[in-house]
C-alpha cells in the first residue's frame, strides 16, 4: 500500500508540472489552432533566466523567479511577433506556422547551448527537505510546485472567466475570424495569449530546473505535456489539467508496477486509445464546419 | 550585359571547385563529436583541445611537410547524425583518419563504413565489444579505440563490489536504450552471480529520462545494499542520486566511466558519498592538473576525460602519420592504419598504449577504481586483468 501511495504522490507531482505546460499549450491551440513547438525553448529560457539571476545578478530567490517569468513572457511575445505574426496575417497554412515554431525552438535552444554550454547546473539552496508522512516521502519542493501550479491555473481561470479581456480571448478561441469582425483586436489577443503562455512555461521551466537540473535540453518534457493536452481534449483548459494528472499518475504506476521499460509504450498506447474512442479527447468539444 | 554577368557568376562558382587543387600537403583529420544535443558536454571541450593541439603541431612545422587540418562535424548526440557525419568525413572530405564517435550506439554502424572507405577510425570512449570486433570474432580492420571494453569494466566492478566491498545484494538501474549500459549490466551480473552475489532487482529507463522515482521506490522495497547505474552520462546518475536521497534510500551507487564529469560532483556530490566507479582516466589525476588549469584559464570551460581521449586519438594519428612517412614517404590512410594496428608502448596524452592487433583494443589498459568522498574523486586502486 505504501508503495502505491508513494507512486501516486510521485505521479501527482510530475502531473502538476505537465499541467502548467499542457494548459499553456492548450491556450495557444484553442485560439490559433496550431502547435507552439517553441514552448520547449521558453521553458529553457525560464530556467536559465532564474538560474543566472540568482548566480550572476545575485538577486534574492523570489525576485529571481519574477525576473525569469517576466523575461520568458517577453521572449514569448517576441517570438510571436517575429515568427508567427507575419505568417498569421498572410493567412499561411497552420503547417507553415508550426515549421516556423520548430525553427524558433531550435534557434533559441542552440543559442543557449552554444552560449552557456550543455552541462547540468544545480539551483543553489532552494531545494528543501523531504517530509515523511506515514512512510511516504514527499519533497517540499514538489508540494510547493504543485501548489504554485494550481494557484497559477486558478488565477488564469479568473482572468479568462471573470474579466472582459478574458471574455475577448474566449471569444477568439471560439472563432478567431468572427471575433475579429466583432471588434476584438486579434493582435492584442495574440500578445496576451503568448504572454500568458510565456508565464506558464517560465514557471514550469523554473520548477523543472529546480527539481531536476538546468540545461538546454530540459524542455524535452513538453512532448509529454502535448500528449496530456491531447488526451484531455485539445483546446480545453480543464481537460489539459486532468489529462496531465492522469498521464503523470499512469506513467509512474506503470513504471512502478509493470516495468519502467514499458512506460512510454503505455503512454502512447493510451493516447491512441483515447483518440480512437474519443477523438476530441476527454473534454474536447467537437467542432464542425457548418457552412 | 546580363549574359556577361551570368558568365562572371559561373566563373566565380567554378573557382570554388579549384579549392581542391591546393599544392600544399594536408593531413586531414576528421572529428565526429557531440557539440549539441543533451550530451554536448562530451564534445565541446574536446573540440577546443584538439584545435589547440593541431595549431601547436602546425606552428612547429607540421608533420614531414604536411599541415594538419581538423574537420569537425556535430553528431548532435544522435546516431543517425553521427553516421551521416562519418560518411561525410570518410567519403566526401576523404580524411586520412577520423576521431570519434564517443558512444557505442554510433560506433557500431560506423565500423562498417570505415571498412568500406578504408580509412582508419578511432572511437574514443565507445566501449562495447562489438565496436571493433564483429559477431564472428573477426576484427574490423579499420576500427580502433582508445578506451577499455565493457566486459572488462563490468567484470572489474563486480569483482571489486563482491571481494573488496563485501556486497552481496545489488540492484541495477540500466539505460535500456544504450548498448553500453546494457552490456556492462550483463557482464556485471554474470560475474557478480558467479562470485555468489545476488542481483535483487533489475530496473530500466530510457535515455534523457529525468524522473526515476518510480523505479527507485520499487528498489527501495528490496534489500539492495547498492544500486548499479551503468549510465553513459553523468546526467542520469546525478538525478538518480538526488531522487534516491529524497526518498531516504541510504544506498550507495556503483558506476562506470560514463559517470565521469566534474559537474557530477557539483550536482550530487553529497548524495553520492561513498559511491564507487570504474574509470579509464580521471580528470583528477595529478598528471592532468597543470593541463586542466591552463585550459580552464584560457578557454573558460573545464576539460574532461573525453577531451583527454580525443587527444590520445590525435596522438595515435600523429604517430601513424610519422610511421607512414618512414615506410612510404607519404602520409596515407592505409599507412596510418597499419602503424596504429602495430603500435607498442607509444606515448599518448594520457599514458602509453599498445594496440592488440587481433581485437584493436588497447592492451591491458588498467581500470581505475574511484570512490566519491567529500564530493571529491578518490582513486582507490588500479585493477588489471590477469593476462
Amino acid at each position: 500500500m505504501t508503495l502505491f501511495l508513494q507512486q501516486l504522490v510521485s505521479g501527482i507531482s510530475i502531473g502538476s508540472v505537465y499541467a502548467l505546460l499542457a494548459v499553456g499549450y492548450a491556450l495557444v491551440y484553442s485560439v490559433f489552432s496550431f502547435t507552439n513547438w517553441a514552448f520547449d525553448a521558453f521553458m529553457v529560457v525560464g530556467a536559465f533566466g532564474a538560474f543566472y539571476a540568482i548566480t550572476d545578478f545575485k538577486l534574492p530567490i523570489p525576485l529571481a523567479l519574477l525576473f525569469a517569468i517576466l523575461f520568458t513572457m517577453l521572449v514569448s511575445v517576441f517570438v510571436e511577433r517575429m515568427a508567427y505574426r507575419p505568417l498569421r496575417i498572410r493567412e499561411a497554412p497552420r503547417l507553415f506556422m508550426m515549421i516556423s515554431a520548430m525553427g524558433a525552438n531550435m534557434s533559441i535552444i542552440n543559442i543557449i547551448n552554444l552560449q552557456f554550454g550543455g552541462h547540468f547546473r544545480n539551483f543553489p539552496q532552494i531545494t528543501g527537505e523531504t517530509l515523511s508522512v506515514g512512510g511516504i516521502k514527499i519533497g517540499m519542493m514538489d508540494v510547493f510546485a504543485a501548489v504554485f501550479s494550481f494557484i497559477t491555473l486558478i488565477l488564469l481561470w479568473i482572468f479568462l472567466y471573470r474579466t472582459k479581456m478574458g471574455l475577448g480571448i474566449r471569444a477568439s478561441a471560439l472563432d478567431l475570424l468572427t471575433s475579429g469582425i466583432m471588434g476584438i483586436n486579434n493582435d492584442m489577443v495574440a500578445i496576451i495569449i503568448f504572454g500568458i503562455s510565456g508565464i506558464l512555461s517560465g514557471v514550469a521551466g523554473v520548477f523543472y530546473g529546480i527539481k531536476y537540473a538546468v540545461f538546454p535540453y530540459l524542455g524535452l518534457v513538453t512532448i509529454k505535456a502535448m500528449i496530456a493536452s491531447i488526451i484531455g481534449g485539445l483546446g480545453s483548459l480543464p481537460g489539459a489539467v486532468v489529462g496531465s494528472l492522469l498521464l503523470g499518475i499512469l506513467e509512474t504506476l506503470v513504471s512502478g508496477y509493470i516495468s519502467s521499460e514499458w512506460r512510454d509504450l503505455f503512454t502512447f498506447s493510451l493516447l491512441i486509445i483515447v483518440l480512437l474512442f474519443m477523438p476530441n479527447g476527454l473534454f474536447g468539444k467537437s467542432t464542425k464546419e457548418k457552412l | 550585359m546580363k549574359k556577361l554577368l551570368s558568365i562572371l557568376l559561373v566563373a566565380l562558382l567554378l573557382i570554388g571547385t579549384l579549392s581542391g587543387c591546393s599544392s600544399k600537403k594536408e593531413l586531414k583529420i576528421g572529428f565526429n563529436t557531440q557539440l549539441t544535443g543533451p550530451d554536448s558536454y562530451i564534445g565541446q571541450a574536446a573540440k577546443i583541445a584538439l584545435e589547440e593541439r593541431v595549431e601547436e603541431i602546425n606552428k612547429a612545422g607540421g608533420i614531414g611537410g604536411y599541415t594538419l587540418k581538423l574537420i569537425t562535424y556535430d553528431s548532435r548526440s544522435e546516431i543517425t547524425d553521427a553516421v551521416a557525419a562519418a560518411k561525410r568525413l570518410l567519403e566526401q572530405d576523404k580524411v586520412h583518419a577520423m576521431i570519434g564517435p564517443e558512444w557505442t550506439g554510433a560506433a557500431v554502424p560506423i565500423a562498417q563504413i570505415a571498412n568500406d572507405s578504408k580509412i582508419p577510425v578511432i572511437a574514443t570512449t565507445a566501449s562495447n565489444v562489438s565496436v571493433t570486433v564483429d559477431d564472428n570474432g573477426n576484427v574490423y580492420p579499420y576500427m580502433f579505440r582508445t578506451c577499455f571494453i565493457d566486459p572488462y569494466q563490468g567484470y572489474a566492478l563486480a569483482d571489486y563490489a563482491y571481494v573488496d566491498m563485501g556486497l552481496r545484494k545489488v540492484a541495477s538501474l540500466t539505460d535500456i536504450s544504450a548498448a553500453y549500459s546494457v552490456g556492462i549490466q550483463k557482464y556485471f551480473k554474470d560475474h557478480f552471480e558467479e562470485l555468489g552475489g545476488e542481483v535483487v532487482a533489475e530496473e530500466g529507463y530510457q535515455a534523457n529520462d529525468q524522473e526515476f522515482r518510480a523505479q527507485l521506490s520499487k528498489i527501495d522495497q528490496t534489500d539492495a545494499e547498492a544500486i548499479l547505474v551503468p549510465t553513459p552520462t553523468y546526467r542520469d546518475i546525478a538525478l538518480i542520486a538526488k531522487q534516491g536521497a529524497a526518498l531516504n534510500m541510504g544506498v550507495i551507487y556503483l558506476g562506470v566511466d560514463g559517470w565521469v564529469a566534474e559537474e557530477l560532483l557539483e550536482m550530487a556530490g553529497p548524495e553520492l558519498e561513498g559511491s564507487i566507479l570504474t574509470s579509464g582516466v580521471s580528470s583528477d589525476q595529478p598528471q592532468f592538473a597543470e593541463f586542466n588549469k591552463v585550459f580552464e584559464e584560457k578557454h573558460g570551460i573545464k576539460p574532461n576525460v573525453y577531451a583527454y581521449y580525443a587527444l590520445d586519438a590525435l596522438e595515435m594519428i600523429v604517430y601513424g602519420a610519422n610511421e607512414s612517412l618512414k615506410a612510404h614517404n607519404e602520409i596515407t590512410a592505409q599507412g596510418i592504419r597499419d602503424a596504429i594496428e602495430n603500435m607498442k608502448d607509444v606515448q599518448l596524452f594520457t599514458s602509453k598504449m599498445t594496440m592488440e592487433p587481433d581485437t584493436h583494443n588497447p592492451h591491458n589498459k588498467p581500470a581505475l577504481i574511484i570512490e566519491i568522498k567529500d564530493s571529491n574523486w578518490h582513486q582507490l586502486k588500479m585493477f588489471e586483468p590477469e593476462s
